[in-house]
């Protein structure tokens, strides 16, 4: 046996002072009393007549005695050899994923999961050693190794619920990383993980002989919305697409199911579902509006009255989001001096354009104006967005020369967005004009002749894009095809860069990347703002970072550190992962176990041996006051 | 501060009027007493106890109930008041000391019977008699017995009210109304000295005084050296909640031995504390008196 603290025997000096006491006794209090006539009456009915009543101012010395030398040897901490070498190192794996939230067990999953983790606390040895890992993506190291009960207990006690997917595969790897292997530690390196067994990867770690799995939870049925994602369209310009995907993870059939969606509050759509077990429906929902903004869907299971309800342990994965972006209004000014017909209806027909014409050139141009040239163009290109159609004459960009005879396009720049969906090919296109672009201009041709004369061109400048096509429209039979329209409608989104634009709903673990701008409305920092309204810092603007991962369903905003301030961007976060919604662990999983069943539940013995000390003093401080209220020292 | 002062004075007096206008008739010398064989008007009966005089039994009931009773008369005459003031140190124990409250209710009585013209005289006594104020009459002699009374010092140790009931009685002196001012703590019990004042057909009145510590003795728990101011002895107890409620049932069952054997011999009989003023016991004594006639 050895000490810990063999400085604390010096407190043993204190004997002396007690034996001193003793020997002195100390002056009792006078009190004066009439008559001793009734106290003698009481006194004087119990003589001491045992030995042991005789003795018992010698006992209580004794006690006091023992009762120092308890507590001096309590603090000086004696302890085993043996306890160093049996201690354990426990690398708990505490499963907080998505389907740990399942209420099939009351109150859930993870709370049951949490009651399992203190047993094993309270179970620990003198010099056990302990660290907690979580099991969700990503896994982390919510306390460290260390012996200390408070700080563990309180770690798995603080340990939140998340709807982030299950990782304990890489939970284990890291637990595993943390146990470092000494020459006699390492045979005493326990790995046990708290788990609902739902998640890949848990039949083979239950096989795993340095891995103890305790379950918690059982089969339970689910529906889940398992993919929901909305887009704009690419031909529509108000037009919208929803991908959505419902599955019945039971074995019992699913009648009389719902899938509500809605945007911004506004139902858009009702689905009734039959779902057979371990059915799936998918739909791609097709609509359109200019307004952008939260697209929900909701599951809602009803009972009729000849079904049963089916039980749905998980909500997380009954209601998901989507952010649509939203179509803004683009001005658009169409200079002509004779007018186009074609041309303008095919701008009107885009319901996003806001037109204006003029057959007089126009000394000035409104900025954040798309502006169409038809023929005559001025010297001076004006900034912003310019689409020219047939120039007629030069400007700044380009000198226009002879027609082109009835050239054909042979080459088309299929991966440009200006040329989704259009077909060139056999239109006929007399009387191109041939341009020569100054040596500073360098025009990505989206549409050329055999001779190699661009017919439709994209040239960036600082001031802004600029399109020109060198066909006649009156010539041609171009404005009579459809690829007419859709180059027009290809050229205003990507004018206003929206085109078909897809704000992926992330799955939860997931994590984004946004450029933050260097100041909004004088705001330099912002936050990450999660579901809840809490927030999480993030670096000073004017840097691209990485946000996430996002470990809750809901709707998650970059925001600028002001109040009331408007969202930055915004991401829509689902569940979405059939196996974290799918609440039967596998049929390989071995039967559930308990703390207790594993060997690591808590028992009486185990405590150091100052504690035992330290509870014999107070045993027999317990009797020293026993027997003095007892009178037996008189 | 005197124990005797002008208000005291007052108040003295105020119970002397009180005594005239509202119980005329029924106290001392306006009072009818209890003397064997003096009156001639029969009064009631009263169970025999042995040294009775035997000339007083009513024979007729005797041979009629099988029981022996007491024939007691009224007599009409001045009565003689005799105050046996216990001067012991057990007296001065107490907040206020139960000697001062002891001096101040026998002034009080004194004067009383002094204006009712009965005569009276007051022993002080521990051991046995320590100092006597002799045989008075007439009101004009209470400035001296207040001084007597103040001059007394509560001294005396071992209590023996039968030494100083044997001592009293032997004197040449009428029988008449003996009040025994006392907390009665006699070792050898109090009851034998009284025995004694019956037999010689003096009629005993007791005012048993304790303070409110005797009855309640809170704080005294714990390891403590108790001190008997009578005897001045010593003694190293560890006083326990259990302790004390045995001594609060001792001390109640003391109390009710006095109030049980003044109750068998037909004693007046007055149990105080020190905390009520003396003029409010001396009002409640002249009730008990009033209603007990």
């Amino acid at each position: 046996m050895s000490l810990a603290n063999p400085l604390a025997l010096l407190w043993g000096l204190l004997i002396v002072p007690i034996v001193i006491f003793y020997i002195l006794k100390i002056r009792l209090k006078r009190v004066p009393v009439s008559t001793v006539i009734f106290w003698r009456q009481i006194f004087d009915e119990k003589k001491p007549r045992s030995l042991w009543q005789k003795l018992r101012h010698l006992v209580s010395l004794l006690m006091q005695l023992a009762l120092l030398l308890l507590l001096v040897a309590a603090l000086a901490k004696p302890f085993f050899s043996s306890e160093v070498l049996e201690a354990r190192r426990i690398l708990l794996i505490l499963d907080n994923s998505a389907s740990m939230n399942a209420t099939e067990v009351t109150p859930s999953r993870l709370a049951r999961a949490k009651e399992e983790a203190l047993r094993i606390i309270a179970g620990l040895h003198f010099q056990d050693e302990m660290a907690i890992v979580t099991g969700s993506a990503p896994p982390q190291v919510v306390c460290g190794l260390t012996g200390h009960q408070r700080t563990l207990r309180s770690a798995v006690e603080n340990m939140g619920a998340t709807d982030s997917p299950t990782q304990l595969t890489a939970a284990v790897a890291l637990a595993r990383n943390l146990a470092v292997a000494t020459e006699e530690g390492a045979k005493h390196n326990r790995i046990v993980v708290i788990s609902d067994g739902c998640g890949e990867g848990t039949a083979e770690l239950a096989r795993a002989a340095d891995v103890a799995l305790i379950t918690v939870g059982h089969r339970s049925p689910n529906i889940a919305i398992t993919r929901f994602q909305a887009r704009r369209s690419t031909i529509d310009p108000i037009g919208y697409e929803i991908l959505a995907e419902v599955a019945n993870l039971s074995d019992e059939p699913a009648e009389d199911v719902r899938l509500a969606i809605a945007l911004e509050g506004r139902t858009i759509d009702i689905k009734p579902l039959k779902l057979g077990p371990n059915g799936r429906w998918s739909e791609v929902i097709e609509s359109t509006t200019a307004d952008g903004g939260l697209l929900t869907a909701e599951l809602v299971i009803k009972a009729d009255k000849d079904f049963q309800p089916l039980v749905d342990s998980l909500a997380a994965d009954n209601r998901a989001s989507a952010v649509l972006p939203k179509r803004e209004p683009v001005p658009v000014h169409m200079h002509s001096p004779h007018g186009n017909l074609f041309l303008q209806k095919v701008l009107e027909a885009n319901p996003l354009v806001r037109l204006t014409t003029s057959k007089e050139l126009p000394k000035q141009f409104a900025s954040g104006t798309v502006t169409v040239f038809h023929r005559e163009t001025p010297a001076q290109l004006p900034a912003g967005s310019v689409l020219v159609i047939d120039p007629t004459g030069d400007c700044d960009l380009w000198k226009v020369g002879n027609n082109l005879q009835n050239p054909i396009v042979t080459q088309q720049d299929r991966d440009s967005p200006l040329m989704a969906h259009v077909r060139l090919d056999n239109v006929i296109l007399p009387e191109a004009r041939k341009l020569t672009f100054v040596p500073s201009c360098k025009p990505q041709v989206l549409a050329g002749a055999v001779s190699g004369d661009p017919l439709f061109a994209l040239i960036e400048r600082p001031e802004g894009k600029v399109a020109v096509l060198t066909v006649n429209l009156d010539k041609g039979d171009l404005p009579f095809r459809t690829a007419f329209p859709i180059m027009a409608m290809n050229l205003f989104g990507f004018f206003t860069s929206n085109s078909g634009e897809l704000r992926e709903a992330l799955p939860t673990g997931a994590t984004a990347e946004v450029t933050l701008p260097a100041s909004t409305a004088g705001v330099t920092t912002f936050s990450l703002r999660a579901p809840d309204g809490t927030t999480r810092k993030l670096p000073p603007g004017g840097v691209k970072t990485t946000v996430g991962p996002f470990d809750h369903c809901g709707v998650w905003a970059v925001v600028p550190d002001a109040p009331g301030a408007a969202a930055l961007d915004e991401f829509a976060v689902n569940l979405m992962n059939k196996a974290e919604s799918d609440l039967r662990p596998p049929e390989a999983l071995p039967a559930p176990a308990t703390a207790a069943e594993v060997g690591l539940a808590g028992g009486f013995l185990g405590g150091p041996a100052w504690w035992y000390l330290a509870l014999a003093a107070l045993v027999l401080l317990a009797c020293e006051w026993y027997l003095y209220q007892r009178r037996w020292i008189s | 501060m005197p124990l005797f002062d002008s208000d005291f004075l007052k108040k003295l007096e105020y119970l002397s009027l009180i005594s005239k206008r509202v119980f005329r008739g029924s106290l001392m010398a306006q009072r009818r007493t209890m003397q064997k064989g003096a009156g001639i008007e029969f009064a009631d009966h009263r169970e025999y106890t042995p040294g009775d005089d035997f000339r007083y039994l009513d024979w007729n009931l005797f041979a009629r109930l099988d029981e022996l009773l007491l024939k007691r008369f009224q007599e009409e005459e001045d009565l003689h008041v005799y105050f046996l003031l216990d001067a012991s140190r057990s007296m001065a124990f107490g907040d206020p000391p139960k000697f001062d409250f002891a001096r101040q209710v026998a002034a009080a009585l004194a004067y009383i019977a002094l204006a009712d013209l009965d005569r009276i005289a007051v022993v002080a006594f521990a051991n046995d008699i320590m100092a006597d104020f002799p045989l008075t009459r007439g009101k004009g002699r209470i400035l001296a017995l207040l001084k007597f009374l103040e001059g007394l010092i509560p001294s005396g140790e071992d209590t023996s009210l039968e030494r100083v009931a044997t001592g009293f009685v032997h004197r040449e002196q009428r029988r008449g109304l003996v009040v025994v001012l006392s907390d009665l703590y006699d070792t050898a019990g109090f009851e034998r000295g009284l025995d004694i004042l019956r037999h010689r057909r003096y009629e005993p009145h007791l005012v048993q005084i304790y303070d409110k510590y005797e009855k309640e003795p809170d704080g005294m728990l714990g390891d403590l050296e108790m001190w008997d101011v009578e005897s001045g002895a010593a003694r190293k107890v560890t006083v326990t909640e259990k302790n004390l409620r045995q001594y609060r049932l001792l001390f109640d069952d003391f109390q009710t031995s006095v109030q049980r054997y003044c109750n068998r011999y037909g004693l007046g009989c007055t149990r105080t504390s020190t905390e009520i003023p003396f003029d409010q016991l001396i009002l409640r004594m002249m009730r008990q008196a009033g209603s007990v006639r």
